[in-house]
């Protein structure tokens, strides 16, 4: 990857987080902070790996969908203007994903299934012949603790879904607090391993970092997963110290104030 | 119709299902680490490239399966009604269910069938999967009806909870019986009392309504194969006429065929005295053999006869089943 293509992938992820702020600010709250932890995630599989024409995607926690709608446009699969629709009586852009979120193949808001849609999607291309297919799934660390995710990753190694691939979005953040201070997680990479599966352990903001794991992961023959370490504060530095990861306040000053800052890194 | 005592047969949903995929390359048959138990060991044996081991991961097992779904297959899916329906329930509703994919949860050994206590016993999953929107739920009993039923039922739209027997299997209807996935089948028409059964429970109602009818209490049978949506025409039109109402289920009375059939009595307001047979908010143990828990629990054909006779207020002592077909 070239110094441009860095360049061109962290303004990308700027566009995210700006578009995000943008969907959040008129309601005052959501889930602005998955978006800032997922920004390089998604603009870097966007970027270099994900082909909507041939691969799958699946968002597993719905409430990262925002991450996956601000993404959108670029990849052609949605258009710019429906974003400002996010959050309102009747729009298809729910706040947590549903059967009508446009965009991406599955998500769902009741945490942890994903990783099996994302297996039987595999386990169809694989069956269906289309050996080209990947299957990429966005995960959140705090559904590691969903005893599913450990059910699906059991299945997609013994299985051999090696064209399945994780980008597991590590921002140590759920609804009661850091992850890491109700559930010890670590060694997460050390886990998926042991299950089988090849692990990346990356700056999840690092997209240069990103990319030459999504690059191993999609050569190596196992399911794989790109584990992103990651601040759902990252890229924003209006945001108040104490600011509630999962579920951030972004009243009309403040957003402006997000506004404004990323107006001007992306100038 | 066939006449008591039923011929039975062995897996007769599992040879219908090969049948069925030949035709029916969309097909898939997963299992829940339950293959032999649920009949589809022929499945695997003949249809290996089309059969997929879930393992004891049933919460993976379904939301898999509705992805599955979502690329044109067709997945049955394959466990014992209890892990079925208890265990998945929150995939069932967000990987099948919401999204209306057509993937088939067949649980085997409903009810107090199980001879592995309450932990095996599927006595609320009709209850649970009633609740669940776009569902369809299935409770067959009869070798005739299970052949029968699977194409129609591999031609919903949207997803079906198909709950079985296991093991052997009566034959109640004969082979040019035409099963209908809308009708509710008045079997035996009468004028006094209508049983209204689904599932095991069939046969017994039949017992029951003969017994009922050498004392001369004239007792219709209806057979719901269907419990949702139920027919409610079929219901309101066989429980119009008569003294009396009775359902006959082998599953809690709260929230199956008998809370079904009396929210559309109520709503259509039939003012006829309704008892409902079932597990009377209860788990049932003591299980060596079924027909030990079907007398215990009172989900027996005598206990049938007994309510029949209470309910119409008939003197004397009720007419005693007969011992052969006093246990089911």
């Amino acid at each position: 990857m070239t110094a441009v293509d860095a360049l061109t992938m962290a303004r990308y992820a700027d566009v995210i987080r700006l578009r995000a702020v943008r969907m959040v600010a008129p309601h005052g709250f959501g889930y602005l902070g998955q978006a800032l932890s997922s920004a390089e995630l998604f603009a870097t599989l966007y970027s270099r790996h994900y082909d909507p024409g041939r691969d799958s995607l699946v968002v597993s926690p719905g409430h990262y969908i925002i991450a996956a709608f601000a993404a959108a446009p670029e990849a052609g699969l949605l258009d710019e203007e429906a974003l400002a629709t996010y959050g309102f009586d009747d729009s298809a852009l729910e706040a947590i994903g549903t059967e009508r979120s446009p965009a991406v193949d599955l998500t769902g808001g009741s945490l942890g299934m994903g990783l099996s849609g994302a297996a039987g999607l595999a386990l169809a291309d694989r069956l269906q012949g289309r050996s080209d297919a990947r299957v990429f799934a966005v995960v959140s660390d705090g559904e590691l603790e969903e005893g599913q995710v450990w059910e699906a990753a059991l299945f997609a190694a013994h299985n051999r879904l090696g064209s399945l691939i994780v980008l597991l979005d590590a921002n140590d953040s759920q609804v009661d607090g850091p992850v890491s201070s109700i559930t010890t997680l670590e060694p997460i990479a050390a886990k998926w391993e042991s299950f089988g599966w090849a692990a990346f352990d990356v700056d999840g903001h690092d997209t240069a970092a990103i990319d030459e794991a999504l690059t191993a992961a999609t050569a190596d023959t196992r399911p794989a997963v790109v584990i992103g370490r990651t601040s759902t504060k990252h890229g924003l530095s209006v945001l108040p110290e104490g600011a509630d990861g999962h579920f951030i306040k972004l009243p009309a000053p403040l957003a402006e104030a997000a506004i404004k800052e990323l107006e001007a890194r992306l100038a | 119709m066939l006449k008591q005592p039923y011929p039975t047969v062995m897996k007769p949903y599992g040879r219908a299902l090969v049948d069925l995929a030949r035709k029916r390359p969309e097909i898939l048959c997963l299992t829940g680490d339950l293959t032999r138990q649920t009949e589809i060991d022929l499945f695997q044996e003949q249809i290996p490239e089309r059969f997929v081991h879930g393992g004891m991961a049933e919460a993976n097992m379904i939301s898999m399966a509705g992805a599955l779904a979502r690329r044109g297959f067709l997945p049955f899916v394959h466990t014992f009604g209890v892990f079925a329906t208890r265990r998945p329930l929150d995939q069932i509703i967000n990987s099948v269910a919401y999204p209306n994919l057509p993937v088939r949860i067949v649980g085997f050994m409903p009810g107090v069938s199980s001879p592995g206590g309450p932990s095996h016993q599927a006595i609320d999953d009709v209850a649970l999967m009633r609740a669940v929107p776009n569902m369809t739920v299935v409770d067959l009993a009869d070798a005739t009806q299970i052949r029968a039923a699977l194409p129609s039922i591999a031609d919903i739209p949207g997803p079906v909870y198909l709950r079985l027997k296991r093991g052997e299997i009566p034959v109640i209807f004969d082979d040019d019986h035409e099963f209908s996935l809308t009708k509710a089948e008045t079997l035996i028409e009468g004028t006094d009392l209508a049983v209204i059964a689904s599932g095991m429970m069939l046969s017994s109602a039949i017992s029951a309504a003969d017994t009922l009818a050498a004392a001369g209490v004239s007792a219709s049978v209806v057979n719901v194969p269907v419990i949702k949506p139920l027919d409610a025409d079929s219901i309101i039109s066989a429980v119009s006429g008569v003294s009396a109402v009775i359902t006959a289920e082998n599953h809690s009375v709260i929230g199956g065929l008998g809370s079904a059939v009396a929210e559309a009595m109520a709503e259509a307001a039939v003012a006829v005295p309704l008892r409902r047979i079932g597990l009377r908010d209860t788990f049932a143990e003591g299980s060596r053999t079924a027909s030990h828990l079907f007398r215990k629990y009172r989900l027996g054909t005598q206990d049938i006869v007994d309510t029949a006779w209470e309910l119409l207020r008939r003197e004397g002592q009720p007419p005693q089943v007969q011992a052969a077909e006093a246990a089911g």
